[in-house]
């Protein structure tokens, strides 16, 4: 599924503009960083592309599928397909860590013993297997955040998206979760990466777009965190 | 083909397995509410269910009175002008039955109800006694019509009739069906507005989960279901338990009243409030669906109505 943004505009209010005449294409299999001060859109187009937004102007398709033209039971189908690690997780306090990422799988009818044997799977590669019982708040951030993860992968979506994944990390944990979005990104799935962790994106080299006060104002094929002029 | 559609009833399986846990943790997680809700609707389909009762025995005990009811109409030219006045009763919408009492019968009766003075009879020498026709009405409201209809006749000498007794019991009879109704409408207003607030307040509890579940791709009717499914068995439940309390407390109530006031006419058979148990049931299910669904689906367009 090929993310098609052309020409969108988002603006909440008359003097909030967070996204201008946005032209993005992101082929099916991707791996995108999407770098940018703080304000300067990056959550706002994943929102749209979740579609909890729809733009002010302008169309955004996946596949063959208009994104504006979606009753509520085709956006929940379309949804399935898109995996989402929110910048504040969004995990379910009354749900433990195993809970958390099981229900995800129910709620789309998944059957009992493939929900059983993913989840297993699941926190066991993402290091979370002791930890099956907890609720979110007894967790660390990291492991929050790597519950959010889980909870995102889980469902196999031909689209990642996730929003700052590495913000509550040390080095060698930041690390890890990219070799893990990488390893996801390895088998077909299309990862969008919102971050303002330079040393990652410097590190593990993928297409680079720039966003500023709404504007994507660069997008480079193995770019770096900086722009080799401003920024 | 069979595979696929193994596969999707296993799907649906799950899909019911996971709604029928989530409508229990529902219940669970806000037990003091649910309790609450419970109690409430036990109170309410009570009073529903006891004023229909209250009504149908009000029915009840008038058609036993009216069922005695008689407009009696003293005829002037003997048997012949009776039967004209019998002919023209028999016409009417309102009558029930008529009967003919020619001078002779009038007489016997009356020696009849004399018993061992029956002989005092014979001092009035010539039968006195006039021909009459005895017209039994419908209904208590209908004694008004006839008895007029009855003296406007010329062959008509002289009605008789309780008329006041009839005309209070047709009161009643519409007073009571009236507020009966009013009852009902403000129970059954009551108990949505009680269900459907509780089902907000769980909705609202769960806010976070439930739209969280839409955006991974939980379908509307899927999140919406076990919140229904809550609603259904809080009014189930309440209908359930007030026709229990129903049952016996008639029971009881009926006994007390036909000991003391052994002339009224009352429902006695308890088959009747196993019946009505079944319509408040339903009324249960009905209430619970439409209250719980109106609270959950207006929170859940509003979720998944884009910015
Ligand atoms: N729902 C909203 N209503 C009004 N303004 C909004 C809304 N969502 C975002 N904005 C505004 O849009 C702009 C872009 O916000 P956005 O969250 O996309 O930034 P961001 O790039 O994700 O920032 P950060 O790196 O801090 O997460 C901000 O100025 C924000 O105030
Ligand atoms: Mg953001």
């Amino acid at each position: 599924m090929e993310i098609r943004i052309s020409g969108v505009t988002k603006q909440f209010y008359p003097d909030i503009v967070a996204l201008r005449d946005v032209y993005l294409t992101i082929p099916q299999g991707d791996f995108v960083y999407l770098v940018g001060p703080t304000g300067s859109g990056k959550t706002t187009l994943m929102r749209l592309i979740t579609r909890e937004l729809v733009p002010t102007k302008g169309q955004i398709t996946v596949g063959d599928c208009n994104l504006r033209s979606l009753g509520a039971i085709d956006l929940a189908y379309y949804r399935r397909d898109i995996g989402v690690v929110f910048q504040d997780f969004r995990l379910i306090e009354g749900l433990t860590v195993y809970e958390n990422i099981s229900f995800v799988q129910e709620a789309i009818g998944m059957p009992k013993n493939l929900v059983r044997e993913r989840t297993g799977e699941i926190l066991d590669r993402l290091g979370l297997w002791r930890r099956r019982h907890l609720y979110p708040e007894q967790l660390s951030g990291g492991e929050q955040q790597r519950v959010a993860i889980a909870r995102a992968m889980v469902n196999c979506p031909g689209i990642l998206l996730a929003d700052e994944p590495t913000g509550n990390l040390d080095l060698a944990t930041a690390e890890d979760i990219m070799s893990i979005l990488l390893s996801i990104n390895a088998s077909g799935t299309t990862v969008l990466v919102a971050t303002h962790n330079q040393y990652i994106v410097d590190e593990f080299r993928q297409r680079v777009v720039g966003i500023r006060r709404g504007r994507v104002v660069r997008d480079e094929r193995k770019g770096r965190y900086e722009a080799d002029g401003d920024l | 083909m069979s595979g696929t559609k193994g596969k999707a009833g296993t799907r649906r399986m799950a899909i019911f397995r996971y709604i029928l846990r989530d409508t229990w943790r529902l219940l669970a997680r806000n037990l003091g509410l649910s309790v609450l809700t419970f109690v409430t609707a036990v109170a309410v389909f009570y009073l529903v269910g006891a004023s229909v009762l209250f009504v149908m025995n009000t029915r009840a005990m008038i058609a036993g009175v009216e069922s005695n009811l008689f407009v009696q109409a003293y005829v002037k030219d003997g048997e012949e002008s009776m039967r004209t006045v019998a002919g023209k009763m028999q016409a009417m919408e309102c009558v029930a039955s008529v009967e003919t009492i020619t001078p002779q019968q009038a007489l016997e009766s009356l020696k009849a109800r004399l018993g061992s003075q029956a002989d005092a009879v014979t001092l009035l020498g010539d039968n006195p006694l006039p021909a009459s026709v005895q017209v039994q009405v419908k209904k208590a409201e209908f004694a008004t019509v006839v008895a007029r209809e009855l003296i406007a006749m010329p062959e008509v000498d002289d009605v008789v009739y309780s008329g006041e007794l009839a005309d209070r019991l047709g009161k009643i009879s519409s007073f009571v069906s009236r507020l009966s109704m009013v009852i009902l409408v403000i129970c059954i207003a009551a108990a949505s507005l009680v269900l459907f607030n509780t089902i907000r307040i769980s909705v609202y509890a769960r806010k976070d989960e439930i739209e969280t579940m839409l955006l991974v791709g939980a379908t509307p009717a899927f999140v919406a279901f076990p919140f229904v499914l809550q609603g259904v068995t809080l009014g189930v439940l309440g209908a359930l338990f007030a026709s229990g309390i129903l049952y016996f407390s008639y029971g009881y109530a009926i006994n007390a009243l036909i000991h003391s006031l052994p002339f009224l006419t009352l429902i006695k058979d308890r088959e009747l409030v196993l019946r009505l148990g079944i319509v408040l049931v339903g009324g249960g299910v009905t209430i619970g669906w439409i209250c719980s669904w109106l609270a959950v689906s207006k929170f859940i367009r509003a979720a998944t109505r884009p910015q």
